[in-house]
């Protein structure tokens, strides 16, 4: 015996879900009552694409059978009604006008009580949802708490109730379905590839670009494998899209594993927006900035979001948070100049400083000799030191300025003096040398503290100039 | 047909041919330096596969100096973007470029893309896919020591892709050892003890480096220069100021930048010498 692994289940069962988006787009799991089990999909609009919404109940349910699962499933104009009656009756489609007929003959925990509810509803003598639904609603409301009337509403469609669709929901969309499950690669690029054509020409159509391009892959085996690429700017060039994906999926080879085959591809756009056909030739403003963003796009799709990057200036005078790397995919606005002055920096600088021993003539002199990876440097040229102080407003330190008011001693502690620690300004400040070798070799160094009894800061190398 | 347009068809087709031996693959006869620059450092044209070795690896400063430098004139309005790529591991070892240490240098950051990558394979086929982009002036790539794939075969290839589209790659590399390589010019690089800095005798000045041709021609009869990076860009000094701290003859104005510049970056480059 072992005890039930609810997260393993819940994962697995959204898998699941997931694959019945080739039913209907809206897909969610209702997770209510359980994270896992009951499955709700919102078929508006789509339930003539299997002739109507019998048969494609019929169909959604019988090829779960044939799999092995147990399946009870309704069709009704409210999330509460489906889930009542799909618990509590025989799988069926109910009609909007039958609806308060069938599930009058409901029990009360067809409603999505908690226990206590339920044992409440019954020691009252309430045991069906008829009973329930013409009692005075202000006493139910006192006893079982508004949870009960928000769930009868829902039932019965007074009150609206939405559902969280699990895959983002995409404006438009291209797919193909498969007689033969497909398993290689490079079939289901080529047919992402005629995917990308399709929809190019639908958006074309409508003077639409997008930005985000989802490809899924619904395995028969019930996983739905996804792929993203993201791309700079609007387009809708198959070329590019497929690209994308042709060096996404390169990436992403060892992990791609069809199962027993795949029996549907789907190609959705999101975040679209207007693209005006561009006129070619004679006045196309060619500028080459366009090659440029999609140079962007095919590195990251194969490097990934994160080794693509620009730099971004910020507002700061401790070096390493002077810039910032950012994805270039982001959309780096033009770096501002920083205020204050322009200061000498180094062309490049390290991830991490690397400590260094420095001997200097007199302990705030310029640094005479440096030990650095093991190698010993002469120092010929130095200048500093740049005194860069500590951020004291961006930790939880206070500083020390004024000597705090006599608190108010009333209940043995002070009355607003906030429990920070006291900044202390030698820790955090650093004095930066630019040094030069007798080689010409041309180095950043900074001590970290300044020299106080007792202490000896360190040293570290943080740059190299050109 | 009469015998003179014989001879002069004859003589057409010998100098073709003779063309053609001199300069097996694609038309290589270009030129190789930038116009317009004549007395001072023979800057590199567009287009060329540059391989620019120092001894050690930290001296990697000087040479994406010496590289940027360069990058720097060969950016166009059409050909706004520079691509530095370095192998993600590495960043450690020889430092990442810095925005503001690029402003400081007269290097716009905004203008430098950074791509890390994880193997060299994926570095090498990054630098492809940059150099066939139309809007990419020059793409620095940083390797540091010795890769199977980057061999004959792969810096032919990138040769050829340099030629076709008209972009630069400069390759930075460390080491003393030399493998055989398609690269058009090959560089060594040094860092030699800075310029004077005016009314600070004792603070580094601006940076100066020994630059020795090792493969290629330039300019005839000349294969070493000792460049330094100041206000008009790179210009050559006098050897006499290699040793010494004596003072160094800050370098005559008048020569233009050989692209125009934001006043702002230019503003600044006095600080950085």
């Amino acid at each position: 015996m072992r005890e039930i692994d609810r997260p393993l289940l819940a994962a697995a069962f959204a898998d699941f879900a997931d694959w019945h988006s080739n039913a209907s787009p809206l897909v969610a799991v209702l997770e209510d009552m359980n994270a896992f089990g009951d499955l709700v999909l919102d078929i508006t609009g789509v339930d003539h694409l299997f002739g109507g919404e019998a048969p494609m109940l019929r169909l959604l349910l019988s090829r779960l059978r044939a799999l092995g699962y147990t399946v009870a499933g309704a069709i009704a104009s409210t999330i509460g009604g489906a889930w009542a009656v799909s618990h509590f009756a025989r799988s069926q489609v109910v009609a909007d006008d039958a609806l308060t007929q069938v599930l009058d003959a409901l029990p009360v925990a067809a409603l999505r009580l908690d226990d206590s509810q339920v044992a409440g509803l019954t020691q009252m003598g309430l045991t069906t949802l008829g009973q329930v639904r013409p009692r005075p609603r202000k006493p139910l409301q006192a006893r079982f708490g508004l949870s009960l009337l928000t769930r009868l509403d829902q039932a019965y469609g007074q009150q609206q109730e939405r559902l969280n669709p699990r895959l983002p929901l995409a404006e438009r969309h291209a797919e193909r379905r498969f007689a033969d499950p497909i398993g290689l690669l490079d079939d289901v690029l080529m047919t992402a590839r005629d995917l990308a054509i399709r929809l190019g020409l639908q958006l074309e159509g409508e003077g639409l670009g997008g930005q985000a391009f989802h490809l899924f892959l619904y395995r028969v085996d019930h996983k739905v494998m996804t792929l993203s690429v993201n791309s700079a700017r609007l387009t809708r060039d198959p070329d590019h899209i497929s690209a994308l994906f042709n060096n996404r999926a390169e990436r992403l080879s060892g992990e791609y594993d069809p199962g027993f085959g795949i029996d549907m591809i789907r190609l959705a756009v999101s975040s679209v927006g207007r693209l005006d056909a561009a006129q070619l030739g004679a006045f196309a403003d060619d500028d080459g900035t366009a090659d440029l963003d999609q140079l962007q796009d095919r590195m990251s799709s194969r490097l990934g979001t994160m080794a693509v990057l620009r730099t971004q200036l910020l507002a700061s005078h401790i070096p390493e948070q002077a810039a910032r790397l950012v994805p270039a995919l982001v959309g780096a606005a033009a770096p501002d100049d920083p205020p204050g002055p322009p200061r000498l920096r180094p062309l490049r600088l390290l991830p991490v400083p690397e400590p260094v021993a420095i001997n200097a003539e007199v302990p705030d002199g310029l640094p005479a000799s440096m030990i650095w990876r093991r190698v010993s440097y002469r120092i010929t040229k130095a200048a500093g030191p740049e005194r860069l102080g500590a951020q004291w407003w961006r930790s939880g330190q206070r500083l020390d300025l004024l000597p705090l008011p006599a608190a108010p001693e009333a209940d043995g502690k002070p009355a607003a003096a906030p429990a920070l620690a006291r900044f202390d300004a030698e820790a955090g400040t650093r004095d930066y040398y630019r040094i030069e070798d007798a080689q010409g070799r041309r180095f950043w160094i900074f001590r970290n503290g300044l020299y106080v009894p007792d202490s000896t800061p360190q040293w570290y190398l943080h740059g190299l100039f050109a | 047909m009469a015998p003179s347009d014989r001879q002069q068809r004859l003589a057409a087709l010998r100098d073709t041919i003779a063309d053609i031996e001199r300069k097996p693959a694609l038309a290589e006869a270009r030129p190789l330096l930038q116009p317009g620059a004549e007395s001072d450092f023979p800057m590199p044209a567009a287009g060329l596969l540059q391989e620019i070795f120092t001894d050690e690896q930290r001296h990697a400063g000087a040479t994406l100096g010496f590289a940027l430098a360069q990058a720097r004139s060969l950016i166009t309005p059409a050909r706004p973007a520079v691509i530095y790529l370095q192998l993600a591991r590495q960043a450690q070892d020889s430092g990442l470029p810095y925005g503001p240490g690029l402003r400081s240098f007269g290097f716009d950051p905004s203008a430098l893309l950074l791509v890390r990558t994880q193997t060299i394979t994926d570095l090498l086929w990054a630098s492809e896919e940059a150099l066939a982009c139309r809007a990419v002036a020059a793409v620095v790539a940083d390797v540091a020591g010795q890769h199977k794939a980057l061999d004959f075969t792969a810096s032919r290839r990138l040769g050829l892709r340099t030629a076709g589209m008209g972009s630069s790659l400069l390759l930075l590399r460390y080491g003393t050892g030399r493998e055989a390589s398609a690269a058009h010019l090959r560089w060594r690089l040094t860092p030699v003890l800075s310029a004077r800095r005016r009314f600070d005798a004792l603070a580094p000045g601006a940076p100066r480096w020994l630059a020795q041709l090792e493969k290629g021609i330039l300019r005839q009869q000349q294969t070493q220069w000792l460049v330094g990076w100041t206000h008009d860009g790179l210009v050559t000094q006098d050897a006499g100021t290699i040793t010494g701290r004596t003072d160094a003859p800050w370098p005559a104005a008048g020569t233009a930048l050989p692209q125009p510049l934001s006043a702002q970056l230019a503003n600044r480059l006095p600080e950085a010498g």
